[in-house]
């Protein structure tokens, strides 16, 4: 019988190592942050053009989360509205396979 | 890969919405032709762009001592083309810059143009290359969606450099300065993404295979070989 699984297997093979170098990573690394390369993106705005960081003000007012964990329960939300559409449709197409 | 609110100067801001506008209203058109054409096509819009949702929302720690998030782009653009992946992207980054303070209005543009048009524009050269090919269906997904991660990356890279070339080197090492930060990052989250999708693309396959042969992704000779194949 032939193997159905092999890009299982990879996908499960990618990760772990992914989260193996990462350990790895993290544990010997020294200087490594893991800060969002968002951020170090726009440090290095602020040495490039010798506006200190904070001087860089919005073009356009915009509303922050006010704190880390409001900013996580958002992001959590974003993930969960692409989680319900994907759960949702697969689901739908089960059901559609099931009564055909 | 966002650029965040102020961090360009006004003049770039309107430049790359200038690029990013008629990208985005062309992508409308297509949509609408899509689903007036085929409304169970909706369901699998649905499914492509959630997982922009999913992965742009998941900021992972990449081995280079930073963190960065997957785009997810790769789906949509080969099921749908680089155009409406435009205005799903634009939506999430929308959401992103309203509720989330990344990115922002002005940049919004900049950021379209590298996640949302760049990026699946070269995912999408990838998999129309090799689409008519003998090469694997999944492998196809793999490297189309991979590139598309990397290039929005690189674009943003463009995107910065230009509005801020180093003194010594120009826009060149400046460039070269904001790869470093962005791009290589970025290479490990590519392949793990590019795997990820590959193998959602399978279940599409397994459990839709007749929208996306009507929508033309792939010939019904290739999916039906997909569907015996892993």
């Amino acid at each position: 019988m032939k193997f159905r699984y092999t890009l299982e297997v990879l996908t499960m093979i990618a990760v772990a190592v992914f989260c193996a170098l990462f350990l790895y990573t993290s544990s010997t690394m020294s200087g490594a942050e893991f800060t969002g390369s968002d951020n170090v993106g726009s440090g290095r705005i602020a040495e490039l053009s010798g506006i200190p960081l904070e001087n860089f003000q919005p073009l356009i007012p915009q509303w922050k989360p006010p704190g880390g964990e409001i900013e996580s329960c958002l992001f959590a939300l974003q993930a969960a509205v692409g989680g319900i559409l994907v759960g949702g449709v697969f689901g739908y197409w089960i059901g559609q396979k099931t009564k055909a | 890969m966002h650029i965040m609110e102020g961090f360009l100067p006004w003049q770039w801001c309107l430049v790359w919405w200038v690029i990013a506008l008629p990208c985005l209203f062309y992508g409308i058109h297509q949509l609408k032709k899509v689903l007036a054409a085929d409304r169970e096509a909706l369901p699998l819009l649905g499914v492509t762009g959630g997982f922009i949702f999913i992965l742009s929302s998941l900021k992972l720690p990449s081995v280079t001592g930073s963190c960065s998030h997957p785009t997810g782009t790769g789906l949509s653009t080969i099921s749908f083309g680089p155009w409406i992946t435009a205005v799903v992207c634009a939506i999430v980054l929308l959401f992103q810059s309203l509720f989330l303070a990344h990115g922002g209005l002005s940049v919004l543009g900049a950021n379209i143009v590298s996640m949302g048009i760049v990026g699946p524009l070269a995912g999408y050269a990838i998999y129309r290359l090799l689409r008519d090919t003998s090469v694997n269906i999944y492998l196809t997904v793999f490297l189309a969606t991979a590139l598309a991660d990397m290039f929005t990356y690189v674009t943003t890279s463009l995107e910065l450099a230009l509005a801020y070339p180093a003194e010594t080197g120009g826009v060149t090492s400046s460039f070269v300065l904001f790869l470093g930060i962005f791009a290589v990052t970025q290479v490990p989250l590519a392949i793990v993404e590019g795997i990820v999708l590959a193998l959602v693309f399978k279940y599409i396959v397994a459990l839709k295979p007749d929208i996306l042969i009507r929508l033309n992704t792939f010939s019904e000779e290739k999916i039906d070989a997909a569907r015996c194949e892993i």
